[in-house]
């Protein structure tokens, strides 16, 4: 089906014969639109007693979960003739950290875009296939994006605050959706948001200055503050970590593993450390494809394809 | 080792050459620049000393016998009988009661200027009460004597190569050995409008014309040029007819501003039916040359808002009106005015269009409106430089001084709004 991949071709013929033992408990569950084909070629593999899952198997682990919140189903994006995304289905669990890794250009954050129709402001990009929100398909021609996006507030890999006044940047979103009525509405909704994000304590007594004299760390809960405002269902975060220190790294990762219990959130990240310490689920892309998703314990201790493991262990990427 | 020796050397015999090299490159540029600042300095050093002399004039005091007979005939002051010029010639005989000839009286005469009698009217109009009193009025003294008492006219020329005779100059010699010359600040020049008399000749009517020329400009080539360039940035779609659309734009810049001129005469006085003359299609034709630089200006500075800060409202659910008009603009507009005013000093230096659509023409009243008939400061630098009276040369130079002037001050604001854009974000 896609053997004319270079990388996986190359990927096949130099996989060893694997002497794994313990095979059969990770064994990949085929994900419902493999071809018949497919599966039995799967099985085939199993009796060979194979570690890793066949290279070009479509995903390898559960695309789906019980409580989702959000599906994608054989999403493809192109930008004109590259094709970004291809053919990746996925679940997005409620209440629930779902981690995307991969090597850089691999897609995971073009998916992350097609998750609130970011990618709508670039014309040469078509997206196909669905994306359910509570059963809804986001993508359907009725479905107005700018209150999708209310719905699925996005947090970006530099801290963008607006040119304003830290209240002016926290107050922008419930001010254009209408979501309080008078001044000690909205001045409740931002100082619940700022203490959500962990930054009240900071700029209690400076909400008039700009956002934009705060620190790295800051202008990023900023920016998280500013999107649970309009007290959105699922946040994406787009490696929002990867301008930081570690130790504004680790309150941004405090504050999402809180934020967590509330929101779904999708991180996309760079750093495996991070995946691991911050989310429930793990999902592999690789140049567009969705190769491995699972539990992120089990992803990177056991981790069921051939590059899920050459990434994690630092082999590529 | 020897290599590595061999290298060193190449590198540093090779050092010398490119040292060089770069000071030449600095002198060059260092000469460059010394040579546009040494043309700047002459320009603004031969134009300042030319017409640093037009803001001062020449003032005769008279002792004027505001008699009842000449003003009041009937008993009654009106000023559209009374006779102002026979006040005016009495009290120039009285100075030199020796003068007896018609031809002598008449050289007399000319030595004030034909508005030391309006000045008088203005006067006795405001002061009903003088009539009947004798006063002491500085008149203004007509051009010739003006230029004498500025040394701009050579004693040692002959008497008929000079508009001033021998006998004049004695008249002067003489008035000025008893104080009773004196120069003062030229308000006429800033008060007045147009004139054949150079003593008279004010630029307000050229500045009030390029006033209101500029108030159309702006009012129409501002919302216009702006909103084209936020469609055209934000909304337009990127296909051939946008790239054909901002070519021509950019070929529009180019476009010699005569051109223009042509256009509006064609369309706005001859198929419109609009007023020649008048700042409202002087506004029209320079609203039309401005409108490019204005949208090139506005396209570049929406481009340099940083995309983070379109993606970060887009990202909360701003509509796309919300994003122009909330974050956009806001961050954009410093540098959009910035272009405006550009726009703007460009339209106020041009005179070429001004040409077709009659806007060069001599005219003393002051514009009230923009469908009066008025001209443009460049035209009428362009038309006193035409004159051939010796006045109305150091007044082109004064004329230019102001335009200068405005226009620093206009390139000022458009450096200071431009230092105001360039904050942190």
């Amino acid at each position: 089906m896609s053997n004319q991949l270079p990388l996986e071709c190359k990927v096949k013929s130099a996989m060893p014969i694997a002497a794994g033992g313990d095979n059969e408990a990770v064994q990949p569950v085929p994900s419902p639109h493999q071809s018949h084909d497919r599966e039995k070629r799967v099985n085939k593999n199993s009796d060979s007693a194979e570690r890793f899952a066949q290279p070009d198997a479509e995903t390898v682990g559960e695309v789906t979960c019980a409580d989702a919140h959000m599906s994608a189903r054989n999403v493809n994006v192109w930008y004109g003739d590259i094709h970004a995304i291809d053919n990746v289905s996925l679940d997005i669990a409620r209440n629930q950290v779902i981690a995307l890794i991969g090597p850089s250009g691999c897609g995971k954050s073009t998916f992350l875009r097609c998750l609130n129709r970011m990618n709508d402001s670039i014309e040469i990009a078509k997206v196909t296939g669905e994306i359910l929100l509570d059963g809804q398909d986001i993508y359907r021609k009725d479905l107005d994006p700018v209150a999708l996006r209310a719905r699925v507030g996005m947090v970006f890999q530099k801290a963008n605050p607006f040119p304003k006044s830290i209240y002016d940047n926290v107050a922008y979103g419930p001010r254009i959706h209408g979501l309080a009525t008078n001044r000690s509405e909205l001045d409740d909704i931002v100082h619940t948001s700022l203490d959500r994000a962990g930054l009240l304590k900071e700029v209690r007594d400076r909400l008039d200055e700009p956002g934009t004299g705060l620190s790295g760390g800051q202008q990023q809960r900023l920016c998280i503050a500013r999107t649970i405002a309009v007290n959105p269902e699922v946040i994406l975060m787009d490696e929002p970590c990867s301008a930081l220190d570690p130790i504004a790294t680790a309150r941004i990762e405090d504050l999402i593993d809180e934020l967590s219990q509330n929101y779904a959130i999708v991180i996309v990240t760079h750093s495996m450390q991070q995946a691991a310490r911050v989310s429930q689920r793990t999902a592999y892309f690789h140049l567009g494809k969705l190769v491995e998703v699972g539990e992120t314990d089990r992803v990177f201790t056991v981790p069921s394809h051939k590059l899920t493991e050459d990434y994690i262990t630092g082999r590529f990427g | 080792m020897n290599d590595v020796q061999s290298t060193r050397r190449k590198v540093e015999q090779g050092l010398k050459k490119r040292y060089r090299k770069e000071r030449l490159l600095r002198y060059s540029g260092l000469v460059a620049t010394l040579l546009g600042v040494a043309f700047l300095v002459v320009f603004f050093a031969t134009l300042i000393m030319q017409g640093k002399s037009a803001f001062q004039q020449t003032f005769v005091a008279l002792d004027v016998e505001f008699s009842a007979d000449l003003l009041a005939t009937d008993g009654v002051f009106d000023p559209a009988f009374a006779d102002f010029d026979s006040v005016v010639r009495n009290a120039l005989r009285a100075k030199f009661p020796e003068v007896r000839e018609r031809r002598a009286r008449r050289d007399l005469n000319r030595l004030v200027s034909v508005g030391a009698a309006y000045q008088l009217r203005d006067l006795v109009e405001a002061n009903p009460e003088l009539i009947g009193t004798r006063q002491r009025v500085m008149v203004p003294a007509s051009a010739d004597v003006d230029m004498v008492v500025k040394g701009k006219i050579e004693r040692s020329v002959d008497e008929s190569q000079r508009s001033v005779s021998d006998q004049q100059m004695l008249w002067i010699d003489q008035l000025q050995a008893d104080g009773s010359v004196q120069k003062r600040f030229n308000r006429a020049l800033f008060s007045n409008g147009d004139s054949r008399e150079p003593e008279l000749a004010g630029i307000k009517g050229a500045f009030m014309g390029s006033l209101y020329m500029l108030m159309v400009t702006i009012a129409i080539a501002f919302p216009i040029g702006t909103a084209a360039a936020i469609y055209l940035e934000e909304f337009a779609p990127k296909n051939r007819w946008s790239d054909l659309i901002e070519v021509n734009i950019n070929n529009l810049a180019a476009v010699p501003s005569i051109v223009f001129g042509l256009l509006g005469l064609a369309v706005f006085i001859n198929w419109m039916s609009l007023p020649r003359s008048a700042p409202l299609v002087g506004g029209l034709v320079l609203a039309l040359l401005t409108l490019p630089v204005i949208i090139i200006a506005s396209r570049a500075a929406i481009k340099a808002v940083p995309p983070s800060i379109r993606e970060a409202a887009f990202g909360l659910g701003a509509s796309r009106m919300q994003v122009v008009l909330h974050h956009v603009m806001p961050l954009a507009l410093p540098g959009m005015l910035t272009g405006a005013i550009i726009g703007m000093s460009r339209a106020l230096g041009e005179s070429a269009p001004l040409l077709m659509i009659g806007m060069v023409a001599f005219i003393v009243d002051v514009p009230a409106g923009i469908t009066d008939p008025a001209t443009a400061l460049p035209v009428q630098i362009y038309l006193w430089a035409d004159s051939p009276e010796r006045a109305f040369a150091e007044r082109t130079s004064a004329a230019i001084i102001v335009l200068l002037g405005v226009l620093l001050v206009m390139n000022l604001t458009a450096v200071i709004m431009r230092k105001r854009v360039e904050r942190q974000w």
